[in-house]
């Protein structure tokens, strides 16, 4: 969205307080959605949870379609669309709900840079896996992004959203990267956030921000996905006060939630 | 330990040791930590086209990307950050991370994709640093890798215009530009009293477009308005590249 809409969306937004009947919308979750998507819905779904706004989420198998930049998830609230966590966190911030308002610029500036490492390594290190590591793609990723549709649509779909993302991949220098060091940079990432976080409950001490829904989300898919090998999951597990924070979240926020 | 190393970089102009972002992060590291490089512009050599810079050579091995060849250094003992806490390593990391991501795509634009700047900055400079018939190639090569890598990064399919991204990378960088004057405040350097690899990175991305005579740019007169990051830049050239040894 181009600046002027993205301030007309904010001034409407800032107009209605936050309706009941708001929508998440993802990908099938037993049979379609991936390990990356599920991340990011995951991270907004914990977010909107910390603001204390209720959502409904939605399944639909064409949702990365109807979402207005491509990506999963989106949520519907009012007459409005929004994508992606950034987006929806300045929506929310719009209608008055924050979670960061209580730092000062060093300390946002710091949450945004750890943002930003998460969406660079975590994130580009499950596209990569997903898609770019031959075993994954034909098992998993193919199989399963392509589910709710039928031959040839399903081959034409699958390949095509392979080669976007190993265009991606390329573009940004870790197509020539081997499985081995991918792994060792999603190490570097959990060894970066599991110091940044030290013994505290959350990255700013007492209050939750949008990066703890961030990590949360991507952590969380990572440890309870299953893909062809563990090792994913055994690099992160490595580091015990992620895995407690992540606990520590789920029993916050998603108690009421069935597993 | 003490073989020579060779760094293959771009050329400077504008007062800088080179005008390649990458090429001066390596440059303002090896400063900073002391380590002792023979600097080879690739500058009106066929390298232009078929190197990928900067690439560090020592030995019998050769390292590319900045990244790569900081860890080299670092394990061949050129180590500036050395004094960082595990905490401030985990910093150096997330704000790398941040210049990547919304800082690069901008730059990328201001330098190869905005039509002015490229026709009467990027393209002569880089057309005079090569040699015949690679003053044609060379230019427009690099533009095209930096359009593509910007609409495929940030352009949201299926549209992949660059007039719908320009606003929000442009928006993006000013607030990185932003934050990172924040966290630098009134300190010399990001970290302590000496400069450590995260000051090379931002040095890296930072310098050229402070000293880049650009014809149209207002992420440039964004970033004059932040004192305290052109200040940085200029400490950091006067101190470790000043004339009488311009590359070490």
């Amino acid at each position: 969205m181009s600046l002027a809409a993205d301030a007309f969306v904010s001034q409407l937004a800032a107009a209605e307080p936050w309706p009941e009947n708001a929508t998440l919308y993802q990908p099938l979750k037993e049979d379609q959605i991936l390990l990356s998507d599920c991340a990011s819905s995951l991270a907004v779904q914990a977010y909107l949870r910390m603001c204390g706004l209720p959502v409904e989420v939605v399944y639909r198998a064409n949702a990365e379609y109807m979402s207005p930049s491509g990506k999963i998830p989106f949520i519907h609230v009012g007459n409005q669309v929004v994508s992606e966590l950034g987006p929806i966190v300045q929506f929310t911030k719009a209608k008055g709900h924050s979670l960061s308002d209580g730092l000062d610029d060093v300390q946002r500036a710091e949450m945004k840079a750890y943002m930003e490492l998460v969406n660079n390594m975590l994130l580009t290190a499950e596209l990569y896996i997903q898609w770019c590591d031959d075993a994954t793609a034909a098992e998993i990723s193919r199989p399963r992004y392509s589910s709710p549709y039928s031959w040839p649509l399903s081959n034409i779909l699958s390949y095509q959203k392979q080669w976007e993302v190993r265009r991606k991949m390329n573009a940004i220098g870790w197509g020539g990267k081997t499985l081995e060091q991918v792994y060792e940079d999603v190490s570097q990432c959990c060894q970066a956030l599991s110091q940044r976080l030290g013994t505290q409950p959350y990255f700013f001490n007492k209050q939750a921000t949008e990066l703890d829904a961030l990590v949360f989300g991507h952590l969380f898919t990572i440890l309870t996905t299953r893909l062809t090998s563990a090792e994913l999951a055994e690099r992160i597990k490595s580091y015990s006060n992620l895995l407690s924070f992540c606990r520590r979240i789920e029993q916050t926020y998603f108690d009421d939630k069935s597993s | 330990m003490a073989a020579a190393m060779e760094l293959r970089c771009w050329g400077g102009d504008w007062g800088l040791p080179s005008v390649h972002t990458e090429s001066l992060i390596v440059l303002a590291y090896t400063k900073f930590s002391g380590a002792e490089v023979t600097v080879s512009p690739i500058d009106w050599t066929w390298k232009t086209l078929t190197a990928t810079v900067p690439e560090l050579l020592c030995g019998n091995s050769a390292v590319q990307e900045p990244a790569q060849i900081l860890n080299f250094l670092r394990k061949q003992r050129f180590n500036a950050d050395y004094e960082l806490t595990a905490r401030e390593g985990a910093d150096t990391m997330a704000y790398i991370a941040l210049l990547e991501e919304k800082l690069r795509p901008a730059l990328l634009h201001t330098f190869w994709v905005d039509a002015e700047n490229y026709a009467n900055l990027t393209r002569p400079w880089f057309a005079s640093r090569s040699p015949f018939p690679l003053n044609f190639l060379v230019p427009s090569c690099q533009a095209n890798t930096a359009l593509s890598r910007i609409l495929l990064t940030k352009g949201e399919a299926p549209l992949h215009r660059i007039t719908e991204v320009e606003g929000k990378i442009y928006s993006d960088a000013k607030e990185c530009l932003n934050l990172l004057s924040y966290r630098l405040g009134t300190a010399n350097y990001f970290f302590g009293n000496s400069p450590t690899s995260l000051d090379a990175f931002v040095f890296g991305f930072v310098a050229p477009l402070h000293k880049a005579s650009l014809p149209s740019s207002p992420l440039q007169s964004h970033l004059r308005q932040l004192d305290n990051l052109t200040r940085f830049c200029d400490s950091i050239l006067a101190v470790y590249f000043s004339s009488d040894h311009p590359y070490g």
